[in-house]
């Protein structure tokens, strides 16, 4: 647990210090500004897509961002080298990825709340987001392991996006008609919308819910255990 | 004395290679002394080491460490051993010191790094970001991110690589004092003062195979030539004789040229470890 704490401690750090948070604020930032310029029905409509682009596809770049900076400069192998467990290293950096999304979600809902007078059910929105977040980091260091670099990593995730990103998007804007919710949670992004949209909404359809955090569930404990885990340590030495 | 690590018939392909790259190599790394591990570029000496550290995984043969299977080691193995890597392996935006501190920080047996720091002449350098650090700065902070944990066993991968000689001094002076208070070295290397200096025992690797383990005095006497290069003056020029040094004693020829002649050098033309290296790798040093 100390060596957790110590870990965490130290990416959430390294967030600050490569950039990498204050990008996350600076994004979030944009989003604020554009609060001042809709009005409030509008903000309400769109709030859902603010949090959903913030956890689906944020997080996944900004972790990918930061692993490929590790890989490069060969800090993992130092790390490797601690008296830590590889399961302390992967809890500390899905931990490091969690903050981030809470912090664009904490920001994101005070601007609508000062701007617009926007309220919803908090409490139910921090646990989707968490859940959400988790597998989203866990997708974060898929793309991340299987990709070369960094560049690399964004040309996966523009394929990953035109699969589960963009059609997600398309039933946010009401393209894609809602008959197809149930169909569409078999992407990841269509999950953090459903959930995210839920919440903000204040309407719980909860066969649609339980399966979207079912299955963040089970694409978090999957990815983890079965991916993750095994090929973390090999492709984050090998340059 | 017991063996720090005992290497039977190890082998190891790297899952993305269609061929071995360490080709059934036995040899044993024993307590207090430093072994150095020798060969050309691509030989296989960092995979090695990468392998005895627990790195890589997947090996086959036999690694036993402290006579206990290398594969049954929890991570409290990192508290006993300090690596020092080929390659920079610090947070290029945190400052020297952070980096230091963080690492130390998971240790249980804390070095003093303000020592450690300054010994290399780094301590004056703390709060400058390692991105900013010169090669040879990154590769001394490498050696005492080796050494934060008084480490049992020392892995170093080319540790002068890089360094002005003053500098490669003092870190050779601080690995024969770690020997002296009783550390054992695995140390990696194609640099021949290095090994002349520090390494009680030697193996050439190379191609992934490994030849015996020897003393560098051994593989002096096995591939020396022993004779004595004599250059000497004579009507206006430099001119040289070369004389066998078994039975120099009573050599004529040798004893009336020193006596007869201005002398301007004596060599005994003991072979370097550098032929050696290419006697027994059969490759040249690059
Ligand atoms: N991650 C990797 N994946 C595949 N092959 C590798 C990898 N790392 C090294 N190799 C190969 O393994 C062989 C041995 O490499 P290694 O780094 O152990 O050599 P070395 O003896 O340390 O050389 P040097 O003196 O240049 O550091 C080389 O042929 C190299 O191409
Ligand atoms: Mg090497």
């Amino acid at each position: 647990m100390k060596n957790i704490i110590k870990l965490t401690l130290g990416e959430v750090n390294r967030l600050g210090k490569y950039k990498i948070l204050p990008i996350s604020l600076a994004t979030t930032l944009i989003w604020c500004i554009l609060f001042f310029l809709i009005t409030s029905d509008e903000a309400k409509e769109l709030t859902p897509l603010f949090l959903f682009a913030d956890i689906a596809l944020m997080s996944i770049i900004l972790l990918g961002a930061s692993y490929h900076l590790e890989k490069q400069e060969g800090t993992i192998k130092s790390v490797l080298m601690l008296p830590v467990t590889q399961s302390e290293i992967l809890i500390s950096k899905t931990i490091a990825s969690m903050f981030l999304t809470l912090e664009s979600a904490i920001i994101t809902s005070i601007a609508l709340y000062f701007i617009h007078g926007i309220t919803y059910n908090y409490a139910i929105l921090l646990a989707f987001v968490l859940v959400a977040s988790v597998a989203h980091a866990a997708i974060g260091m898929l793309l991340s392991l299987y990709s070369r670099d960094f560049s690399s990593m964004l040309g996966i995730l523009m394929t990953y996006m035109a699969v589960f990103t963009i059609p997600a998007l398309f039933f946010g804007f009401g393209i894609i008609p809602e008959k197809y919710e149930l169909l569409m949670l078999i992407s990841p992004s269509q999950c953090v919308y459903t959930l995210v949209n839920s919440a903000v909404m204040n309407e719980y359809d909860a066969a649609k819910i339980a399966i979207a955090i079912g299955y963040m569930i089970l694409l978090s404990v999957v990815l983890f255990r079965f991916v993750v885990f095994p090929k973390f340590k090999r492709n984050s030495i090998e340059i | 004395m017991q063996n720090a690590f005992t290497i039977d018939n190890l082998t190891y392909k790297y899952p993305t290679a269609k061929a071995d790259v360490i080709k059934g190599i036995t040899f044993d790394v024993r307590q207090g002394e430093i072994f150095g591990l020798l060969g050309p570029s691509g030989a296989g000496k960092s995979t090695t080491q990468k392998i005895l550290t627990k790195l890589l995984d997947g090996y086959n043969g036999m690694i036993s460490y402290f006579d206990k299977d290398l594969k049954k080691q929890t991570n409290a193995f990192y508290e006993e051993i300090g690596v020092g890597f080929e390659m920079p392996v610090h947070f290029g935006k945190l400052t020297a010191i952070e980096n230091m501190n963080y690492f130390s920080s998971f240790y249980k047996n804390k070095a003093n790094i303000r020592e450690l720091m300054e010994r290399v002449g780094l301590w004056e350098h703390r709060n400058i970001k390692v991105i900013e650090y010169s090669k040879g700065m990154k590769v001394r902070l490498n050696f005492v991110r080796s050494m934060l944990n008084n480490p049992k066993v020392l892995f170093l991968d080319e540790v002068t690589n890089g360094l002005d000689p003053k500098n490669a001094k003092i870190i050779k002076d601080m690995i024969a004092e770690y020997k002296q208070n009783g550390g054992t070295v695995f140390l990696t290397t194609h640099l021949m003062n290095d090994v002349e200096q520090l390494c009680d025992r030697i193996a050439f690797c190379v191609e992934g195979t490994l030849g015996e383990t020897s003393t560098p005095r051994d593989l002096k006497l096995k591939y020396g030539k022993r004779e004595v290069k004599v250059e000497y003056h004579e009507n206006g020029a430099t001119e040289a004789r070369t004389f066998e040094l078994d039975g120099i004693g009573d050599n004529d020829e040798f004893h009336s040229l020193l006596k007869a002649k201005k002398i301007e050098t004596i060599h005994s033309g003991e072979t370097s470890m550098e032929d050696i290296f290419i006697i027994v790798t059969g490759v040249g040093l690059k």
